[in-house]
């Protein structure tokens, strides 16, 4: 199957949120999860998608925990779209 | 009160799977289709392969006719349509233009709505391509047989700098534009480019992302890998304007906007290539390796797109067909550029992600254009289902074909693409193909064949699939029980080897299932796809996933990297590797080697969480049966996990050679861990047989 797009888009919303998380202590997490959605192949994203979304999730919280809305509304769209890619791509369960 | 557990084989849940009823293209698309009459599969049968693929290869114009359609004496490095001389420029633009210069041959769709959709008609594309070709030839020096790799976004810059190389024979190297630069390196390092094509931004979700800044991660990466980028050609988003912050390099950065008007007007002749050169280079990801470049052939592999565009996307020239894919990945390269291009069409090229602004987008846009045959991968049907289920009924478009590729897809979403994206007429054909195989191997010819929702259909026209159990046994259709599903047969679209590294293409590819490996008769060789299928008596066939490294423990067949993918969602954990150790009760157990991240400490708690996170994820079968947190996997130069090494320690046979290791050392560090407390556990196993010890050097050698 030509699933390496799965890899692809995973690998751009990992850039996305890496953009959003500049500064933030979990920032290098960010950018090594990137590095395993476009190495470690399509068979093996969803705890690559997993962990992104944990990761998001600690974002969104630390942007509110020091009051920062911009950073907290642009953490939540990406994460927002991460979710919706991974139900989407069947990386994520829906709950 | 107890939960029973029933053991289910792998035969019976393929059986217990519902058959799906089969669905019939109307009158109205039968009358039209390319493929109407039910001798084309006479013509396409065994008995008259391989020279039945002359009716694609006629397709195409050939600047000297091939002498032999199908060279089998180098297997499986085989060459199509030998003799042979053409141009896939001259092939997908100028051949057009006598006929249709004002045709649009792409309209691109920029992300934002309010900016109108822009058509490249191919007079426009004739002219671009070489302005562009002469660029490449003279500012930078590139002549057929170099390497260029393009990291561009879906814009229109793309197909003609895949076109403008096309015209010199050069090789082209296009990684997905939402790449990181990191992984644009290693391709460019291991294709040896030295010219980068790029852009400085693209649009996505309705902001202007910085794209260029990408660029300079590539280069860096690609010369700490030993490869020197001289030149990186930058288009601009919009023209004049250049929206990256990262600066540009004098010497090495050039404005292609700026370069061009130096080339208006000059025209490259483009060259005769020999049917076998290589057009192009598609990396797959998935390899912490050496990247896997696909390099696919001009002749073989033009003729094979333009044959299945025809019959199986059912394209004419007077459609307006879109594949909503990405022209980064193999669909886009066959099926948006290279094969709707081939048979004269309008190809419709989207810069954006298709929820922008809203999950009615598509079908704004093909009711604005008046697309045809729409043509995208279920992810995508999911989410546009999942925003918007009523969406598509709110525009007053009308398809004939649609196309689905990548994945498997369910029935019920099956049914919502059929009954509410083709509003109940239009005809559906799910494709089952891969990057190596350069177009489809599994579909249905759409007006000869019905549909069958969560089936691709029989083998495509001229490939003979056939599925092998573990020991090379074919599975019967209708028997229900799942394999490896093979191609039998060469086909023209196949991709010729792996760049620059023939061993591995013969090993993960043909290894398997060759009967001889001395023999030149193809009837030998069978193509391993790499996927599981099960197929129905009717010939139809379902795809199941990909077929992986298996560990059997006691009847139960564990994929290694969902065992590993398992492992690795534990937090502390940064890799994972699974390898089978003899059990005398079970036959075969799993054992775990995880190396941790910097700053995190082994211990029983992060071994406990590592088996808790197997229980959960796959089953209580899958706990291993040891745990072992090392620190460092042994490891190829390329950082290829060597899983054979460590199965042998854990089964205390020969490791084999380590010489060509980046980290020999580390595998005596581990087998003095685990041996010494195996011992201490009584956890010795006898001594191996012949076979036992053949299964472990071969593990891990499937990716």
């Amino acid at each position: 199957m030509t699933r390496h797009y799965l890899a692809g888009e995973l690998s751009q919303l990992l850039g996305e949120l890496a953009a959003a998380a500049a500064g933030d202590r979990d920032a290098d997490e960010v950018v090594w999860l990137r590095r395993q959605a476009e190495t470690v192949g399509p068979g093996r994203l969803a705890p690559v998608a997993r962990r992104a979304l944990g990761v998001a999730d600690r974002l969104c919280w630390e942007s509110l925990s020091r009051g920062d809305v911009r950073a907290f509304d642009l953490r939540a769209a990406v994460s927002a779209r991460l979710w919706a890619f991974g139900v989407a791509a069947g990386l994520l369960g829906e709950g | 009160m107890a939960v029973e557990e029933v053991e289910v084989s792998e035969a019976e849940i393929a059986v217990h799977w519902r058959e799906e009823e089969y669905y019939y293209p109307s009158p109205r698309f039968i009358g039209q289709a390319n493929a109407s009459d039910p001798s084309i599969l006479e013509r396409f049968s065994e008995e008259r392969f391989p020279e039945c693929f002359r009716e694609y290869a006629d397709l195409l114009h050939w600047d000297a006719y091939w002498h032999t359609t199908l060279d089998t004496s180098n297997p499986p490095f085989w060459k199509w349509f030998v003799g042979g001389r053409l141009n896939a420029s001259y092939n997908c633009v100028d051949r057009h233009l006598q006929r249709d210069p004002n045709k649009a041959a792409l309209i691109w769709v920029p992300e934002p709505e309010e900016v109108d959709p822009i058509p490249v008609t191919y007079r426009d594309l004739w002219v671009w391509v070489n302005e562009f070709a002469a660029l490449l030839r003279d500012f930078c020096g590139l002549q057929a047989g170099d390497r260029v790799t393009f990291h561009l976004p879906m814009v229109p810059e793309l197909p003609v700098a895949m076109l403008a190389c096309a015209r010199l024979g050069v090789i082209h190297s296009e990684v997905f534009g939402g790449f990181s630069g990191a992984a644009c390196g290693d391709r460019i390092a291991d294709s040896g480019s030295r010219v980068l094509v790029t852009m400085d931004a693209y649009y996505r979700n309705g902001e202007l992302l910085d794209h260029k800044v990408k660029a300079d991660e590539a280069v860096a990466r690609a010369e700490e890998l030993g490869q020197r980028v001289d030149k990186v050609l930058v288009w601009r988003r919009h023209r004049g304007e250049y929206a990256s912050k990262a600066p540009m390099q004098r010497g090495r950065d050039f404005f292609v906007d700026d370069l061009l008007p130096r080339y208006r007007g000059a025209r490259v002749d483009p060259v005769p290539m020999p049917a076998e050169a290589p057009l192009f280079l598609m990396y797959t990801s998935g390899t912490t390796g050496r990247p896997k470049g696909a390099q696919h052939s001009t002749g073989g592999y033009l003729a094979y797109v333009a044959g299945t565009s025809k019959y199986y996307l059912d394209i004419h020239p007077e459609d307006t067909y879109w594949c909503m894919a990405d022209i980064g990945w193999i669909t886009g390269h066959s099926y948006i550029v290279y094969g709707p291009l081939a048979l004269g069409t309008t190809s419709v090229i989207y810069e954006g992600v298709p929820t922008y602004p809203d999950a009615g987008r598509p079908w704004r846009i093909a009711e604005r254009l008046g697309v045809t045959i729409f043509h995208t991968a279920p992810t995508s049907i999911r989410m546009l289902r999942k925003a918007g289920p009523d969406e598509p009924k709110k525009y007053n478009y009308r398809f004939k074909h649609l196309t689905t590729v990548g994945e498997p897809i369910e029935p019920d979403v099956w049914r919502w693409y059929y009954d509410v994206v083709g509003k109940g007429e239009a005809v559906i054909d799910d494709t089952w193909w891969m990057t190596e195989t350069g177009g489809f191997l599994g579909a249905t010819l759409p007006a000869l064949q019905p549909m069958k929702p969560g089936s691709c259909g029989p083998g495509v026209l001229g490939v003979y699939p056939v599925i092998y159990d573990e020991e090379g046994r074919e599975i019967k259709a209708g028997s229900g029980k799942a394999g490896n599903i093979c191609i039998r047969n060469p086909w023209p679209g196949i991709m010729q080897t792996i760049w620059g590294q023939p061993e591995r293409f013969v090993q993960i590819y043909y290894q398997k299932y060759c009967r001889n490996k001395d023999s030149t008769d193809w009837r030998d060789w069978p193509f391993l796809c790499g996927d599981a299928a099960v197929q129905a008596a009717d010939g139809y066939f379902r795809i199941l996933g990909r077929i992986d490294d298996v560990i059997n423990v006691a009847g139960h067949r564990l994929g290694t990297k969902e065992l590993e993918s398992a492992a690795l969602t534990v937090d502390e954990v940064a890799e994972a590797a699974a390898v089978p150790v003899i059990d005398e009760v079970r036959g075969r157990a799993v054992e775990m080697y995880v190396s941790l991240k910097p700053g995190v400490s082994p211990g029983p708690e992060v071994e406990e969480r590592v088996a808790k996170a197997l229980e959960t994820e796959i089953g209580k079968i899958a706990r291993p049966k040891n745990i072992w947190v090392v620190p460092d996997m042994p490891k190829t130069r390329s950082g290829k996990i060597m899983r054979r090494v460590i199965a042998a320690i854990s089964n205390f046979a020969d490791v084999g050679d380590i010489t060509t290791l980046a980290n020999p050392e580390v595998v005596d560090q581990i087998r003095r861990q685990v041996q010494s407390e195996k011992v201490k556990r009584g956890e010795v196993p006898r001594e191996l047989t012949p076979s036992e010890l053949e299964e472990l050097q071969a593990f891990g050698q499937v990716s």
